[in-house]
């Protein structure tokens, strides 16, 4: 092989991390024989009646509640990752590219929890947002924008950004200037190049991308658990209720898998929607 | 002065990169329908002069009159010019007949139109049965054939090329040359195609332009630019030409290999001159005649079949020398011959 490992031996280099994701595969198989146990605490039998036990308008809501938010937080972190993967790529100093890069990486250097404190002093009922509006006189009572889906929006966007704009950055590198110049020779306007080439071309990379940040955000359990109060009930803040206060296992274990079927169906509709745009088709 | 001809008109172009001067007060006018190459070592600003005539870098000072109108401010997408870029830049999400038909799509031509000028263009470079395959799976050639093609299909003002050629190989660009020139005639576009390969400008060119260091150095017919070379430089690049020196102009004549040679000067008196010999124009003949022309030394010689390359040294001075008939005529490395230089054919300028 002219990539300087053989296969064999590249093999050997990823025995430890074979190895460590041996517990994780361990850890799903344990809790799919746990989603169909007969018993709620202990794996005993067999029986579906963990999965049929979810068939409620509560668990339906919380499945709908995470796809919607998900979906949301994954359309708006794309918005905004577009433009800034752009711009990373433009930056010629090497000192404003680090520079952004760190302040782009920032929620995933950050402890989560100090993150959401920090929502919770700017957007708070007595943060400083509202008591700056309330000064003002612009508005009588606080705005929430806290412990409601709003908070819980905002905080899966500023998660899930930096994997949103590092993949884009890849593939807007991997953009041909030639590309954009042919087109514009061509008599296409600067709107007409980034819709007939530019996204196009960036499409495989914009899904990939996008598939990344909606898998991250569908499992997200801390961001709404601290952002969104019980009222937010995602399937990962759901399962925890199972769990802590109702010792439900095995129905916390088929919600885990109605969760992983959820992601995988995405991810894999993703790569299928990859293959089938890239595909040529003829107008 | 602006004639009906003169097509595009390059005044007074300069640009700079920062500290750096890329092009110097840049002054071109090129007729219609003609070819024009704009050839030059690399670094000479050429590509820099093609982008700034395509729209896609703005000269710092200057302007392009494009049939007498100002477009030095318009940007590339309202100038239509057609251009083939080095890397080609075919759209690989686009079949081949996709490709080609982008620039009419935007032009609002509708599908039925555009499909007849695609199978036509598909026609005219002689690849009609490839219009619904991605570009990755077409060869070198094709793709080439495909680039010139979408360029030309928005029947642009001004066809532009940037080293087109430079990835292909030596046969394929060959024929790709006659094939390019064809097609520019078929169509009548004036075209400006930039390339640093002097046997390519010299096969397509009506007028040639070599430019060095940011400027135009000569701007003539190719034959024209081969025979009566401007200056040193030129006459090194096109064709390497023996550079020898030519001492000081006295009474109207030169010393060249050491002999006086009388040459119709410009230059006046005492001025130190430089010759420039081509290897074809030198005839070696075997010494002993006494026609007083010089006597040197073969050093080096290789029958390459059509001719014979020699390098022979008269008087300190290393010639290369191009002979058809050195080889019949018993001459080997080593051998003392005359060498005879046809004064129509010396090229004299002031040393530099």
């Amino acid at each position: 092989m002219s990539i300087g490992l053989s296969r064999k031996r590249a093999l050997a280099f990823s025995l430890p991390a074979l190895l460590a994701i041996t517990p994780f595969l361990g850890a799903c198989f344990y809790i799919f024989r746990f989603s169909i146990s007969a018993e709620t605490g202990t794996i005993q039998g067999f029986s579906i009646r963990p999965y049929l036990d979810l068939m409620t308008p509560f668990f339906g809501r919380s499945v709908w509640l995470t796809v919607k938010l998900a979906f949301i937080a994954t359309l708006i972190a794309m918005v905004l990752a577009v433009p800034l993967a752009f711009v990373l790529t433009s930056l010629r100093s090497p000192l404003a590219r680090r520079c952004l890069t760190v302040t782009i990486l920032l929620p995933l250097i950050l402890n989560l929890l100090v993150q959401a404190y920090g929502w919770i002093l700017l957007l708070g009922p007595s943060g400083v947002l509202n008591t700056t509006l309330r000064g003002l006189g612009i508005i009588d009572r606080p705005l929430f924008l806290l412990f409601n889906e709003t908070g819980v929006l905002l905080g899966l966007v500023q998660t899930s950004l930096p994997l949103a704009v590092f993949p884009i950055v890849s593939s807007v590198r991997g953009l041909s200037q030639e590309h954009l110049e042919a087109a514009s020779s061509l008599g296409a306007s600067q709107w007409q190049t980034l819709r007939d080439i530019t996204l196009p071309l960036l499409r495989p990379g914009l899904l990939g991308a996008a598939s990344i940040v909606f898998a991250f955000n569908a499992s997200a359990f801390a961001v709404p658990l601290l952002l969104g109060g019980r009222r937010v009930q995602m399937l990962g803040v759901a399962i925890r209720d199972m769990i802590s206060p109702l010792f439900n296992w095995s129905g916390a274990a088929a919600a885990g898998m109605i969760l992983i079927g959820i992601t995988l169906f995405v991810l894999v509709f993703t790569s299928w929607l990859v293959r089938i745009t890239s595909r040529n088709v003829r107008d | 002065m602006i004639t009906r001809n003169d097509h595009l008109h390059i005044d007074g172009i300069s640009k700079n990169f920062g500290d750096v001067k890329a092009l110097a007060d840049i002054d071109l006018k090129i007729q219609r329908g003609s070819f024009v190459c704009l050839l030059g070592p690399s670094g000479c600003g050429k590509t820099t002069l093609l982008r700034i005539i395509a729209g896609f870098e703005t000269a710092t000072t200057g302007r392009l009159l494009l049939d007498g109108n100002d477009i030095t401010q318009q940007p590339p997408h309202k100038r239509g010019f057609g251009m083939v870029f080095q890397s080609l830049a075919l759209f690989p999400h686009m079949t081949v007949a996709q490709n080609i038909a982008y620039g009419l799509k935007l032009r609002g031509i509708n599908g039925k139109a555009r499909r007849e000028r695609v199978d036509e263009l598909l026609n005219v470079i002689q690849l009609p049965l490839i219009a619904d395959r991605p570009v990755s799976a077409l060869s070198g050639g094709q793709r080439q054939r495909v680039a010139i093609a979408r360029a030309l299909a928005i029947q642009p003002p001004l066809f532009l090329l940037d080293e087109p050629l430079s990835a292909l190989d030596a046969k394929l660009r060959d024929s790709m040359q006659i094939e390019l020139r064809q097609l520019q005639q078929k169509f009548g576009v004036t075209t400006i195609l930039v390339t640093h390969d002097q046997h390519e400008a010299m096969m397509l060119a009506d007028e040639l332009v070599v430019m060095k260091d940011g400027a135009i150095r000569q701007s003539a017919a190719p034959a024209t630019v081969y025979r009566h070379p401007a200056d040193s430089f030129v006459a090194d690049f096109l064709g390497a030409a023996n550079l020898v020196d030519a001492g000081q102009v006295s009474g109207g004549a030169i010393q060249l290999l050491g002999r006086p040679m009388s040459i119709p000067s410009k230059h006046p008196e005492n001025t130190h001159l430089q010759a420039a010999v081509r290897a074809e124009h030198i005839t070696l003949r075997p010494a002993g005649a006494s026609d007083g022309s010089a006597v040197g030394t073969i050093l080096f010689m290789r029958d390459l079949g059509p001719l014979t390359e020699l390098v022979v040294d008269v008087a300190g001075e290393n010639l290369r020398v191009r002979s058809t008939n050195a080889a019949s005529q018993g001459m080997a490395v080593g051998s003392k011959v005359s060498v005879i230089v046809d004064p129509e054919h010396v090229s004299v300028f002031a040393a530099s």
